[in-house]
């Protein structure tokens, strides 16, 4: 097809955020801001979903490719294209940003054009992350998505968020320069950023090594793997809800894609050289984070831990190299994508009635917001991993296949899985169970728009979980290439 | 015999010169549009028909190339300085026509010194360059700090001076020859006379260990002047170290290789060590330019990748950057005067749109966050590196840009996170606003169209 329809999408936010910053803000209402904004980012969505329309499946490699030659004397260029392992994170993260703004409608009151024009360039870039094929550009957004998130929990942010953001911004730096220099010494290896050419290329092996560290110093930080997940609870705290909700959405896959995309077909020796290390880390990440998690007094933090947890469910599939063990992770990231960015929004809902994010402070919840407390039951139960939910799908698959690589690995995932199961029935129940605080008996239900979206969330998760095909059929072939 | 062709761009300044010593003195104003006249007529005289000027010497194809990009730099960067410096020096009472004579000497010496290849020539540009440089950190007569500056500046730069002149006279003593293509057979006392020349040339680009003035001298000169040591001068006397570098060979001798990669270390890490802690802007800027000669150097040392495109691209960048931070910080002023401290920096976001996301945009580049164009400048200074081999400065390189970063990032924190306590006046100089806005326009549009600065560094060096 020649229609440059991901150049179009990379761009249409960019130009969404252009227009926005040359109108004059002194005459626009914060509303018709946001307006603008979901007007942009709906269209951006609806044009997304021409990507799985024209997409064939049949076909092995990159669809919908585009080259043009952008530092001729050197060679990078921009080549972008897609398969199946990016569509679907493509469209996650065009259908959560409009979610994103239009639950910052009422909570963001001051500097509302900012937000909605850092919101659209975070969106480009990420975007840009997903259709890359050139090591290079995939650097460049990769890196780029600091910046509007820096901006939008420095601004936006709690009391803390001064703290959050230097170490969110830091902490991924310092992983990805690492692998910067390993991305230019490739290249100047194979003469060439493109990945499909990379992916044939064979290294020494001891190179290798060295090699897939500098890789998995980046991607671990902002997967974030055990050792490295530090800056995560501080981020999410900090960042105002659709922060979360894109971080914990999107950005954490972006760590996991670049295992999948990079990590697996460029270094198959050092990725089985290195499986016992990563599975150790995340069997450490899974059991750790989620007794951390139980512990917890802060909503918040509690679904941050467990967003690590479930990463490592992700990050454990990834490595044991089978089709399954990876369809299992990736169907994980899809539906933690969507259920972690839930729960974001359902703290977010009480946070914004009530300001405050301690359990403590709630209880009985229930009895004024029966459809809140419906609404958070679905999600609190997808992401325990109830059969018929998406987040079933993926925890059985990834357990599935830990049983062919060591039984003491299905040990650890299953624990999680329980774990996980008491610290989200514990939250749900002190939250939504018990006597009725006086303070909190004006608390009013959800709105229209906050039932809209998050019955579209819901009916995805249902979707996913009952009809989980619908996924396969887009990934299996793009990801049987990536394991070969 | 002499072919005065290739003086032609030197002679055209002098000729400036010599009409602002006539004239400048009756009408400062003219004298100032004059000059930047001048040096529009010589961009374009030097990019039209700037390698003829050499063609009939025998000097490579290679180091015309060198010669005729640098001076283009150095003249359109004089052009946007005197259009510049007018409104700044109007504000602190030092608008006197002797100040753009000290611009147009160190530029006459700058261009001296990127041409020569003889070193009592170059010692001659050096020291003109540098006794001009002297001046204008001292220009703020009733200004202790300025005084502090320009006899700290002059007194170890006089040392320096020194230094360079044993040096050289060690190698003529060696070699009977102050030209350095005659330089070939290194012995013992050849090499430590060229260790001596390139300490003095390190003390002028303030790399680390030899940095010790640049905060001083940043911090108490007039912004105006800071501005001009940061940027031209120091583009000359990199130039000029790197031209030394290549034409003496000195990948080839082991223990200068050495100095130059322990300086080069040095200063990646002295600049963010030292800037992390600071609450004046100008040291801080004084810092993070030592870090950035530290890439530089690691640029002069790699050359196979883009030869010298690398490093031609970083110092372009890192010009057009440094004009468009200062350009800011020259249109903002505080009741008491000058504007000196970062928190002052506080709440710009609230009060002017273009200032603060130009100087977000500049310091992202100087941090090397894509898209901006610093981004890609480190990207090619670091291949340049890496298939050259230099595994360890290039680590300690990027690493070091991570911590450059948190400064980098506090500046901007103040900007868009802070509430502003004092009120800041805007100057409102529209020259200045062109010039940071086009500025901030080129480090961001580079992503989308790289093509022209790309071909403008790589088709000099083919």
């Amino acid at each position: 097809m020649s229609f440059p329809i991901l150049s179009l999408l990379i761009l249409t936010p960019i130009i969404g955020a252009l227009t926005l910053s040359l109108s004059s803000s002194s005459q626009l209402k914060n509303k018709t801001i946001f307006l603008s904004g979901l007007w942009i980012t709906t269209g951006e969505f609806l044009l997304s979903l021409l990507l799985p329309i024209f997409y064939d499946k049949t076909k092995n490699g990159y669809q919908f490719t585009e080259y043009h030659t952008w530092f001729d004397k050197i060679d990078i260029n921009y080549y972008v294209g897609v398969d199946g392992i990016s569509i679907p994170l493509i469209l996650l993260t065009t259908f959560l940003v409009p979610i994103c703004l239009l639950c910052s409608l009422n909570s963001i009151q001051n500097r509302a054009k900012e937000f909605v024009i850092y919101f659209l360039l975070l969106e480009s870039f990420i975007i840009g992350v997903f259709v890359s094929i050139d090591l290079v550009i995939f650097y460049v957004f990769f890196e780029a998505v600091l910046i509007p998130m820096f901006l939008i929990i420095g601004i936006w942010g709690g009391e803390n968020r001064l703290y959050a953001t230097f170490k969110f911004f830091l902490y991924t730096l310092a992983g990805s320069v690492l692998m910067l220099l390993a991305i230019i010494y490739i290249i100047s290896k194979v003469k060439s950023g493109n990945i499909e050419f990379i992916s044939v290329f064979t290294f020494d092996q001891q190179i290798e090594l060295i090699l897939f560290l500098c890789f998995f110093a980046s991607f671990a930080v902002k997967v974030p793997m055990f050792p490295f997940h530090t800056w995560l609870p501080d981020a999410h705290v900090q960042a105002p809800t659709s922060g979360s909700v894109i971080l914990a959405g999107v950005l954490l896959k972006l760590g996991a894609y670049g295992f999948i995309r990079l990590s697996l077909p460029f270094f198959e020796y050092a990725s089985i050289y290195f499986q016992p290390m990563i599975f150790a880390l995340s069997c450490v990440a899974i059991v750790y984070t989620s007794i951390v998690a139980l512990r917890q007094l802060d909503m918040k933090k509690m679904i941050a831990y467990s967003s690590v947890a479930h990463m490592g469910f992700v990050t454990i599939g990834i490595f044991t190299l089978t089709q399954d063990g990876i369809n299992g992770a990736y169907f994980q990231m899809i539906s933690h994508g969507i259920v972690s960015a839930a729960l974001f929004l359902i703290v977010g809902v009480v946070y914004e009635r009530h300001h405050t994010r301690m359990i403590s402070d709630y209880s009985g919840v229930t009895n004024v917001m029966p459809k809140y407390s419906f609404f958070f039951m679905i999600f609190m139960l997808s992401s325990v991993g109830l059969p018929g939910t998406s987040g079933f799908v993926g925890e059985f698959l990834v357990i599935m296949s830990t049983i062919s690589v060591s039984v003491y690995l299905t040990f650890f995932t299953a624990i999680g899985v329980i774990l996980g199961a008491s610290y989200m029935l514990l939250l749900y129940k002190n939250v939504n169970f018990g006597d009725l605080r006086t303070d909190i008996k004006q608390l009013a239900d959800l709105t229209n728009i906050e039932i809209f979206y998050f019955s579209c969330l819901a009916f995805l998760t249902m979707l996913l979980g009952v009809y989980p095909k619908l996924l396969f059929e887009m990934i299996n072939k793009s990801i049987s290439m990536s394991i070969l | 015999m002499i072919n005065f062709y290739q003086f032609i761009p030197e002679i055209f300044i002098l000729a400036l010169i010599l009409l602002t010593l006539c004239f400048g003195l009756f009408n400062k104003d003219r004298s100032i549009s004059i000059n930047a006249a001048g040096f529009l007529i010589l961009t374009l005289i030097l990019i039209n028909f700037g390698k003829d000027f050499y063609i009939s010497t025998d000097i490579s194809l290679n180091t015309i190339n060198l010669y005729v990009l640098s001076k283009i730099i150095l003249s359109i960067g004089s052009i946007v300085f005197i259009l510049l410096s007018k409104r700044p020096l109007k504000n602190e009472n030092l608008y006197r026509y002797e100040y753009i004579l000290f611009i147009l000497f160190a530029i006459l010496g700058s261009f001296v010194l990127i041409s020569s290849d003889n070193f009592l020539t170059a010692f001659i540009g050096l020291e003109l360059q540098s006794l001009s440089l002297y001046l204008m950190a001292a220009f703020n007569t009733k200004n202790l700090k300025s005084n502090e500056a320009g006899i700290k500046y002059f007194s170890l730069g006089a040392l320096s001076s020194g230094f360079l002149l044993f040096g050289i006279s060690m190698i003529y003593y060696d070699t009977g020859s102050f030209y350095m293509q005659n330089l070939n057979n290194f012995t013992t006392i050849s090499e430590i006379g060229l260790s001596l020349i390139l300490i003095s040339l390190f003390f002028k680009v303030s790399a680390a260990p030899f940095h010790i003035w640049t905060p001083d001298v940043y911090e108490g000169s007039p912004t105006i002047s800071t501005l001009f040591f940061a940027s031209l001068p120091k583009f000359a006397s990199l130039i000029f170290l790197f031209r030394v570098y290549q034409e003496l060979n000195i990948s080839g001798i082991q223990s200068l290789n050495y100095i130059f990669q322990i300086v080069c270390a040095i200063s990646l890490l002295v600049g963010v060590y030292g800037a992390i802690t600071q609450k004046v802007i100008k040291r801080l800027l004084a810092f993070s330019s030592i870090n950035h000669i530290g890439f530089m150097l690691l640029g002069i040392m790699s050359y196979q990748f883009m030869s010298e495109g690398a490093l031609f691209f970083y110092l372009i960048i890192y010009l057009i950057t440094t004009f468009g931070i200062f350009a800011v910080l020259l249109n903002l002023r505080t009741v008491e005067g000058e504007f000196t401290k970062i928190s002052q920096l506080n709440g710009l976001r609230f009060t002017s749109n273009s200032k603060s996301i130009s100087m977000l945009v500049f310091f992202f580049s100087l941090a090397g966050i894509p898209p901006f164009a610093g981004f890609f400048a480190k990207f090619f200074i670091l291949s340049a590196s890496i298939t050259d081999g230099f595994f360890f400065l290039s680590i300690v390189a990027v690493l070091s840009s991570v911590i450059a970063a948190f400064y980098y990032l506090t500046i901007i924190k103040n900007m868009f996170f802070n509430k502003s306590e004092i009120e800041l006046l805007d100057d409102n100089n529209k020259i200045g606003k062109v010039i940071f806005i086009s500025f901030g326009l080129i480090i961001t549009l580079f992503f989308f169209y790289p093509d022209p600065l790309i071909n403008l560094v790589d088709n000099l060096f083919k």
